[in-house]
C-alpha cells in the first residue's frame, strides 16, 4: 500500500543541516496497523507527513499503491488525496474555527465528489453517525464540541473520501484516558469492518501502539533501529534503546517497575549527529572504537530486525 | 499521626458571567510528614485548582472559597494576609509545574536566577555568595551535568528535562517541607519522564519531604506515590494506599479509568473507556456526580449528597453501592 524507500528528509536552517529522516525504507502492507514509536524529534512525524507528501523527501522514494509520487506536481497529488488522508494529534488546530461542522467534514467531498446541498448534508450526517456523533452537529461549530468530539470530527473527515490508508499522527496524545480508550476502541472496529483499510500510526505512546497495531517500528534520531511484529518487539526487545524505551514506560500497577534502564542525558542533536551508531552516545552496552565508528548494519530474524552492533556478535 | 497539611471540607467556586461554577465541592484531603500522595484526575476535574487553592494561589474574584479551612501544620493559613502566605510558600511549601520554561525568565541565566529565588526564600541576611554555594550544591543534588557550567547557561540553551531539574533544584533549595509536583513530566519524553521521577521520589525520600503529585497518568503516580487520591467533576472519589487502587478499585470512575488505560506490556483485548462527559459544574447534579456516567446507577444515587465512607483502615470511597464495612462516624 505505502513503500518508502530509502527516504530521507533534510532541512537546511541556519545552525546547520537538520537530518530529520535518514534513510528510512519502510513499507506497509494492505489491512496492516503499523505504530511508528519515539522520543520527540526522533523524525516520526516527518516519516508520516513525507508519506503522503505534505513535505517533500530530500532523497529517496514514496509509493503509494504502486504510484510513485515522490515528485508530483498538484495536480498529480489530488487523486492521491481521496487515498490517503491524515489526522493529527491537535483537532482544534485541525479543524477551522470560522466553518461549522458541515462545512469542515463536507468540503472534501465537494472537491473530489462534487456533491452540494442536500445530497452533501446526508453524507456529512452520516459519516457523522459513523463516528459516533449526532447528526445535528453538522450546525455546530468547532469550539462547540469537546476534545474527543473535535477528533471525532477530524476522523469523520477524512473517512469522507473513503481513503484506503490513515495516517494518523498522535490522534489520542491531547485527549483524557477515558476519551482516548473510546477513540481507539473505534479506529480498531474500523479496521474490522474494513480489512483493506491500512494506516500508520505515529504515537510516542507505547501502550496505545501495542493495544492497535500488528506491526511496530521504532525510531531514533530521524533512523529506523529496530522493527517488527508488536507481540515480539515488546515481548523481546533486540535494540538497547528500545529496550530502555519500553522499561522507562510507568506501568499502570501496585509495584514499581523494577529494573529500569536509565538512559543519560537527552537526545543528540539532528545538526550536530553523532558518528557510527547516532545512538551510542546513550547505549550503556557502547563498544568504544566500535560503536562510535561504524554504522551499525540490519540484523534480521523471521519477522523482525535492529539495527545494533551487540546482534552482530550474537548472530555470529 | 499529626497531619503535616489537613484540607477540611474545602470548596471553592468561580463566580462567572455564566453563573457560579462549582470548581471544588466540599473536598478533604491530608497528607502525614514524609508521605508522598498521588492526586490524579482527568482534564477539569479540579486537582489543580484544589492545590492552589489550599496555598491563596487562586485569584480572588472570580475565585471564592465558601467554605472549609486548611491546616498546614496545624495553623490555619486560608485567613492568612497576603503577606504570611508570601512568606510560607516558596519556604515551606514548594511547587513545580508542567511546563519548566513559563517559571524560568528567558532572559536571566539559570544561575542567575537560582541566586535570587534562593535569597528571597531566605530571606535578608543570606549572603549571595553563600546563595551561590547552595545553587550550585543544589544543581549537584539534581544531577544536572557541569552544574558550573549550566550556571552560566541560559534558559533556552538547556533541553527539557534539564530546565525541570534546575525548577527542582530552586524549590528544593529552601528545604520545604511539602513539595507540590503538578505534572512535573508531562510535557518530557518517557526516557527523560523515568530519569526525573526517579529523581523527585529519591530527593523527596533523602530530605524528609511531603509530596503531593498531580498527575493525569496512574502510572507516572504509582512510580513515586505511597498513596492515591482519585478526583472527579470536583469531589475525592476514591483515597487509598497505591497498591489498592490498583489491585481493589472500588469507585467505579476508578474503574473506568483503570479500564481505560492500554498495558504497555499486555495484549489488551478490550478498552472499555468511561461514556459520556463531564457533568455541568455551573448546576451540578445533586446526587452523585459521576452518576449520569455509571454502569450501576441507581435510583438512591441521584438523591443528596453521597458521602465518604472507609473500606479499611486508609482506604476511602464515596459511593454508596459500595458495602460498607466499617462506617466512619
Amino acid at each position: 500500500m505505502l513503500d518508502l524507500q530509502d527516504l530521507q528528509v533534510h532541512f537546511p536552517t541556519k545552525g546547520g543541516l537538520v537530518r530529520a529522516v535518514d534513510s528510512i525504507s519502510l513499507t506497509l502492507y494492505s489491512g496492516e496497523i503499523v505504530g511508528v514509536v519515539g522520543e520527540s524529534g526522533s523524525g516520526k512525524s516527518t516519516v508520516g507527513k513525507a508519506a503522503v507528501r505534505l513535505i517533500k523527501p530530500t532523497a529517496g522514494r514514496v509509493l503509494i499503491d504502486g504510484v510513485d509520487i515522490t515528485n508530483a506536481t498538484r495536480r498529480q497529488l489530488k487523486p492521491i488525496r481521496t487515498k490517503a488522508q491524515v489526522i493529527f494529534q491537535d483537532p482544534h488546530s485541525s479543524l477551522n474555527p470560522r466553518m461549522t461542522i458541515r462545512d469542515i467534514v463536507g468540503e472534501p467531498l465537494r472537491i473530489h465528489s462534487k456533491q452540494r446541498g442536500a445530497e452533501l448534508s446526508t453524507t456529512v450526517g452520516r459519516l457523522l453517525e459513523r463516528v459516533g456523533l449526532p447528526f445535528q452537529f453538522q450546525h455546530r461549530y468547532p469550539h462547540e464540541l469537546s476534545g474527543g468530539q473535535k477528533q471525532r470530527v477530524a476522523i469523520a473527515r477524512a473517512l469522507s473520501v473513503d481513503p484506503d490508508m490513515l495516517i494518523l499522527d498522535e490522534p489520542t496524545s491531547a485527549l483524557d484516558v477515558s476519551v482516548q480508550a473510546q477513540i481507539l476502541e473505534f479506529l480498531k472496529e474500523l479496521h474490522a469492518e474494513r480489512p483493506r483499510m491500512t494506516s500508520l500510526f505515529i504515537s510516542h505512546n507505547l501502550a496505545v501502539v501495542r493495544f492497535l497495531c500488528q506491526r511496530v517500528v521504532v525510531m531514533y534520531l530521524g533512523g529506523v533501529v529496530e522493527e517488527g511484529p508488536v507481540e515480539q518487539v515488546f515481548a523481546n526487545p533486540q535494540h538497547p534503546y528500545t529496550q530502555a524505551l519500553l522499561s522507562a514506560v510507568p506501568l499502570p500497577q501496585a509495584e514499581r517497575n523494577n529494573g529500569r534502564i536509565h538512559l543519560q542525558g537527552d537526545l543528540p542533536s539532528p545538526v550536530d549527529f553523532p558518528t557510527g551508531c547516532a545512538f551510542h552516545p546513550r547505549c550503556s552496552y557502547a563498544i568504544g572504537g566500535k560503536c562510535n565508528v561504524d554504522d551499525p548494519g540490519w540484523t534480521a530474524t523471521a519477522r523482525s530486525r535492529a539495527r545494533c552492533h551487540l546482534l552482530d556478535h550474537a548472530s555470529a | 499521626m499529626e497531619s503535616l497539611l489537613a484540607i477540611r471540607d474545602l470548596a471553592l467556586e468561580f463566580h462567572t458571567f455564566d453563573g457560579v461554577y462549582q470548581a471544588i465541592d466540599h473536598v478533604s484531603l491530608a497528607v502525614a510528614p514524609g508521605e508522598a500522595l498521588g492526586l490524579v484526575g482527568e482534564t477539569g476535574c479540579g486537582k489543580s485548582v484544589l492545590t492552589r487553592a489550599a496555598f491563596g494561589l487562586v485569584p480572588s474574584p472570580p475565585a471564592r472559597i465558601s467554605s472549609g479551612s486548611v491546616l498546614f501544620e496545624g495553623r490555619e493559613i486560608l485567613g492568612l494576609s497576603p503577606k504570611e502566605q508570601r512568606a510560607m510558600r516558596g519556604r515551606d511549601i514548594a511547587m513545580i509545574f508542567q511546563d519548566p520554561m513559563t517559571f524560568i525568565n528567558p532572559v536571566f541565566k539559570i544561575g542567575t536566577q537560582l541566586v535570587d529565588a534562593i535569597c528571597a526564600q531566605k530571606g535578608r541576611g543570606f549572603g549571595k555568595r553563600r546563595a551561590r554555594e547552595l545553587a550550585l550544591t543544589m544543581l549537584e543534588k539534581v544531577q544536572l551535568p557541569n552544574p558550573l557550567r549550566q550556571f552560566e547557561s541560559y534558559p533556552h540553551q538547556l533541553s527539557g528535562g534539564m530546565r525541570q531539574r534546575v525548577l527542582i533544584a530552586m524549590a528544593l533549595a529552601a528545604e520545604p517541607k511539602l513539595l507540590i509536583a503538578d505534572e512535573p513530566t508531562t510535557a518530557l519524553d518517557v526516557t527523560i519522564q523515568a530519569q526525573i521521577l526517579d529523581l523527585i521520589a529519591q530527593l523527596v525520600e533523602d530530605m524528609g519531604i511531603s509530596l503531593i503529585m498531580i498527575s493525569h497518568d496512574l502510572g507516572v503516580v504509582s512510580q513515586v506515590c505511597s498513596r492515591v487520591a482519585v478526583m472527579y467533576a470536583g469531589q475525592i472519589v476514591e483515597d487509598a494506599p497505591v497498591a489498592e487502587i490498583f489491585d481493589d478499585p472500588l469507585h467505579p470512575y476508578t474503574r473506568g479509568l483503570l479500564a481505560s488505560v492500554p498495558h504497555p506490556l499486555r495484549p489488551a483485548n478490550k478498552l472499555e473507556g468511561i461514556s459520556g462527559s463531564l457533568p455541568n459544574l455551573y448546576a451540578p447534579p445533586p446526587g452523585c456526580r459521576f452518576a449520569e456516567r455509571c454502569p450501576h446507577v441507581t435510583e438512591s444515587c441521584l438523591k443528596g449528597r453521597i458521602g465518604q465512607k472507609y473500606i479499611g483502615k486508609q482506604h476511602k470511597v464515596a459511593c454508596i453501592a459500595v458495602e460498607d464495612t466499617m462506617q466512619h462516624a
